[in-house]
């Protein structure tokens, strides 16, 4: 059982770690643009337990390191992603207004998303990463919760399916 | 079971955390595995890539395009202009290519035989409705050109300068039915008279009964008194064929003129013909045939041994 789950996990998150990579990267947005790979983790987390969200998180975020994109260091996304989606699971385990309404999963991933991007600003400037410009940096997590904002309410249903079929669950939203 | 709960959950996530901080502490001491991982991630996912910018490449322009619709337009309308205005450049220089090609030849027969010219364009041709040969050059007696001076171009005769005017002449051509010169076979002292046909042959009367002419032979401008109109030495054209009619007082021949009268467009007018004749100088040389290697054998016949027992 744990294994099929985490086999269909670990498909999923794959598949869209390669979208993101092939064709989303592809794409120039104003203002920064978005990740259907971190909206997708955040939402995983945020309709998971506790654990099953950190194990999420620490996979997510491995391979977020893994990417030829990212600069900082191996463990960098890792232990932001980890935190973050715990963090998330932690405060929703159990509330069912809080895991049973869509809006408030949307909002919920627009604000972890932007906590995400400037825990990762902060943190790589501790690790000794250059960061750009500050209204730059201002208008790329600005402008990044502005799209995850747009773009989750197209990802909730497909998520919430794919978590159902991941772990034999029925989520009603 | 809740706090059994709570605490594997809390002893799961700091093993992650310490793993993450353990990976991050790998990493900042440079150690060669994680530069490896990432490099084969990049490797696995290059293909990838590769096939996301094919497909995406057309939504991009066409995003692009929709964007940048006032600019792209501004933009092809003047790649449009660029390009029409090259073309008319290629066209021009392919024009004036041919035409320094053709004022390269008639420098090579002026100065072999020491011709003073002035080299001028075709600007008009004459009307195929009259019945005249004519054409119109851009130079005139600002030029030093006068009335009946000699019109060759590289090849050879042209025709003579009937009108001058500031600017401009009229050159009669040598296919005018009216047209008349002197000609005298190359290598030899026989004369004739060529006349126009309104083509590009003409009809060669020969003077002399009994001149010998054959087909093939090359004509040369016999010359004027004062080399007016006609300068000596000017290869006019070859024979193409005899005509030898029982009764007939003289010998005439059918001649192709050298010049291509159907492409002038830079011709010479001779200001000045040199004081010594330029005899055959100018005579077109004919191609020699590339002779076939033989091949010859010497065959030494053996004695027979019947012949060296007897």
């Amino acid at each position: 059982m744990f294994l099929r789950r985490f086999g269909v996990t670990g498909t999923i998150f794959t598949f869209f770690f390669v979208a993101q990579e092939a064709l989303v990267s592809q794409l120039t947005f104003p203002a920064g643009g978005f990740s259907i790979f971190l909206i997708l983790t955040l939402l995983w987390a945020a309709i998971s337990t506790p654990e099953v969200a950190a194990a999420v998180g620490f996979g997510a975020g491995i391979l977020l390191d893994l990417s030829p994109s990212t600069s900082g260091p191996l463990g960098h996304w890792t232990l932001i992603l980890v935190l973050m989606c715990y963090a998330i699971a932690f405060l929703s385990y159990g509330d069912e207004n809080m895991r049973g309404n869509p809006l408030s999963l949307i909002l919920i991933v627009t604000l972890a998303q932007v906590i995400v991007l400037v825990s990762y600003l902060i943190t790589g400037f501790l690790l000794g990463n250059i960061a750009t410009s500050f209204a730059q940096t201002l208008i790329t997590v600005i402008g990044s919760g502005f799209w995850t904002l747009v773009v989750t309410p197209l990802m909730l249903p497909a998520v919430i399916w794919l978590h159902d079929q991941a772990f034999d669950s029925r989520m009603r939203i | 079971m809740r706090n059994g709960g709570e605490n594997r959950s809390r002893l799961l996530l700091v093993i992650l955390i310490v793993s993450a901080l353990f990976l991050i502490t790998l990493d900042l001491r440079g150690v060669n595995v994680i530069d490896g991982l990432r490099s084969g991630t990049q490797t696995a996912l290059s293909p990838f890539q590769r096939a996301g910018n094919v497909v995406l490449t057309p939504v991009k322009n066409f995003v692009n395009d929709i964007t940048h619709l006032g600019r792209t337009r501004n933009q092809i309308e003047d790649l449009r202009r660029q390009n029409q205005k090259l073309r008319e450049q290629l066209i021009s220089r392919k024009n004036q290519d041919g035409e320094i090609e053709q004022l390269k030849s008639i420098l090579d027969l002026a100065g072999t035989a020491s011709f003073k010219i002035v080299s001028a364009k075709v600007i008009a041709q004459g009307s195929s409705l009259a019945f005249t040969r004519t054409i119109t050059i851009d130079a005139g007696s600002g030029n030093g050109i006068k009335k009946n001076m000699t019109v060759i171009s590289g090849n050879g005769l042209v025709g003579v300068v009937k009108e001058v005017f500031a600017n401009s002449s009229i050159v009669m051509l040598a296919t005018d039915p009216a047209f008349k010169v002197g000609v005298r076979i190359a290598g030899s002292q026989q004369i004739g008279i060529l006349a126009g046909l309104g083509s590009s042959s003409a009809n060669l009367q020969l003077l002399d009964n009994q001149t010998t002419i054959k087909v093939g032979d090359i004509l040369l401008a016999r010359g004027s008194v004062n080399s007016q109109p006609f300068v000596p030495g000017v290869p006019v054209g070859r024979v193409t064929s005899v005509s030898n009619a029982a009764g007939a007082v003289t010998q005439g021949a059918t001649v192709r003129y050298f010049a291509n009268f159907g492409s002038l467009g830079v011709v010479s007018v001779v200001v000045k013909a040199p004081k010594a004749d330029p005899r055959d100088a100018l005579a077109p040389v004919k191609p020699v045939p590339t002779p076939i290697p033989t091949v010859t054998v010497f065959v030494t016949p053996t004695p027979s041994t019947s012949a060296s027992s007897n």
